[in-house]
């Protein structure tokens, strides 16, 4: 089904996932919390009549946790078996009728009546069975988009991961597990989002199909090497996974015109940067300077870019860092208006442009660590995996060590 | 949400709610209750005025979710007055504005709903 993506719901849905984000980590008893994430789902997708089951692994049981919107169905109780469980795709939301297991639908029809439910989501920590979320009928429309659908699935996962962190759970199921943070678990919830929502960016961009996951793996190598930790990778990855969600609103047309652009088209296409800006800047990030090295990415070392023809110390690392990993990538893959450059070349480029497109500095930093990577000295390869293959390591070993040794001279 | 206040007009069957504030927390549901015991004493003309209500999330929108099958369960009529842009998007979005009657101001609502006797 093709999609036509809409900015307002774009928003919305990341802002929805940032709560949710920020209600699973708040300091919230188990049951406001569960019951906050169930109104997340429902709110997001106009759903009158919700619940949300914990299972029960002794009583073979999914026991009624929080409900949204129905009447009279304390103690409802769900049967599922391992053999359900076996045939059930983790977190995905199923339209009941669709699921053609026998027992398991003759078991819970009268449930199923009573809680008016449409769809049926199985919840897994990982390869656990932990729960499930009924939903009733929509108020807006009926069947779920696939780009919906994936955002259920990552709220799903979030609420699984919060399931199989609570005590309750570890009580019903006779378990002690080792109590990860729900902190940590909140991150795969924003990257799995942003993720998703960085494919749609490129989907509308035939040209550069992955080019923002590229760009946040090379910009976290980058930042990496030089020494950045944590919170601010996470940063950087968001960053380079959204710099171009500007684009969402830019014609297609434009963006993947093959001839040469004219002038409105180019100030059309320059505008993304601030479009990118203006989008995320609404959204409450866990991450301070997101926003900023999203809006600063077409900026240059002397002062040429756009939007804001800042110069070199008016940037910060995380922008130059953006800037090539951005722009490595537009030369090594190919573009509307011309082919990809080879990695030899792209490379060439990239120091012939020191000081003025890029910062020398981090040039030299993201020449090191491409290097290291080619030796084998880097346990997770941000950059290597995503490069065509028919380079020879020698020669792109040789010529780093020559830039490199010009650059120390 | 930090609290709502309720004035129920002459027509008697008309119940007014101006929600104040934030609807994105667990403490709205306060509102979907009020709704709620309204519609259930007889009192189905419900008009919300959104001229003291902030920013809406999605927790929010799931009470006005709510509120707006509850009153279709009931057979009511729901207005929205006052709204600005932001709630209308998100309502519009969400397919909540199709159930619901939108109206500029309270005063336009109430002569509407008298009118419907
Ligand atoms: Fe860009």
């Amino acid at each position: 089904m093709k999609e036509k993506w809409n900015l307002k719901r774009l928003i919305f849905n990341i802002s929805s996932l940032v709560d949710l984000g920020q209600e699973v980590t708040s300091s919230k008893g188990f049951n406001d919390k569960m019951k906050t994430t169930l109104y997340v789902v429902t709110g997001m997708f106009s759903v009158p009549k919700a619940a949300l089951f914990l299972y029960n692994s002794n009583s073979h049981n999914l026991e009624l946790l929080t409900h949204k919107g129905l009447r009279e169905i304390d103690g409802t109780s769900l049967y599922v078996r391992a053999k359900h469980i076996k045939i059930f795709k983790k977190n995905e939301p199923y339209n009941i009728s669709e699921i053609k297991d026998n027992s398991f639908c003759e078991h819970n029809g009268g449930a199923f009546k009573k809680l008016q439910t449409k769809t049926f989501i199985p919840l897994f920590a990982k390869d656990e069975f932990v729960g499930a979320i009924t939903l009733g009928k929509r108020l807006a429309r009926g069947s779920y988009l696939p780009s919906e659908k994936d955002v259920l699935k990552v709220i799903a996962n979030q609420m699984a991961i919060t399931l199989h962190n609570s005590n309750l759970f570890k009580k019903l199921t006779n378990k002690v597990t080792e109590n990860k943070k729900l902190y940590e678990n909140m991150r795969h919830i924003y990257h799995d989002t942003i993720q998703a929502f960085a494919a749609a960016i490129d989907a509308k961009d035939v040209y550069t199909k992955n080019h923002s996951y590229r760009v946040a793996r090379y910009a976290v190598a980058i930042a990496r090497e030089i020494g950045w930790e944590g919170r601010d990778i996470e940063g950087i990855y968001v960053a380079g996974l959204l710099h171009d969600i500007g684009k969402i609103i830019i014609d297609r047309g434009v963006i993947n015109k093959g001839e040469e652009l004219n002038t409105m088209e180019i100030s059309e296409i320059k505008r993304h940067p601030q479009i990118s800006y203006d989008i995320l800047s609404k959204i409450k990030f866990p991450w301070k300077d997101v926003v900023y090295f999203v809006k600063h990415h077409h900026e240059r070392v002397d002062g040429k870019g756009y939007p804001d023809s800042l110069a070199e110390t008016e940037l910060s690392d995380g922008v130059k860092i953006l800037a090539l990993a951005d722009a490595f990538d537009a030369m090594t893959t190919d573009r509307p208006y011309r082919g990809k450059l080879s990695l030899f070349d792209a490379l060439r480029e990239v120091k012939k442009c020191l000081g003025t497109q890029f910062d020398e500095k981090i040039s030299k930093v993201f020449f090191r660590v491409l290097q290291k990577e080619i030796k084998g000295e880097i346990k997770e390869a941000q950059i290597l995996p995503h490069l065509d293959k028919d380079f020879d390591p020698a020669i792109i070993t040789t010529l780093l060590e020559a830039i490199t040794a010009e650059l120390t001279a | 949400m930090n609290n709502f206040s309720i004035s129920v007009k002459p027509a008697n069957d008309i119940v007014v709610i101006m929600p104040k504030g934030y609807v994105n927390d667990l403490g709205a549901e306060r509102l979907e209750q009020a709704c709620e015991q309204f519609l259930d004493k007889g009192i189905k003309k419900v008009v919300i005025n959104f001229s003291d209500m902030q920013f809406i999330n999605s927790i929010g929108a799931s009470i006005f979710t709510g509120i707006v099958q509850k009153t279709l369960e009931y057979n009511g009529q729901l207005c929205f007055t006052n709204m600005r842009k932001v709630h209308r998007d998100v309502f519009e979005m969400l397919g909540i504005t199709k159930h619901v009657k939108v109206f500029k101001d309270e005063r336009n609502a109430l002569s509407f709903l008298k009118g419907l006797g």
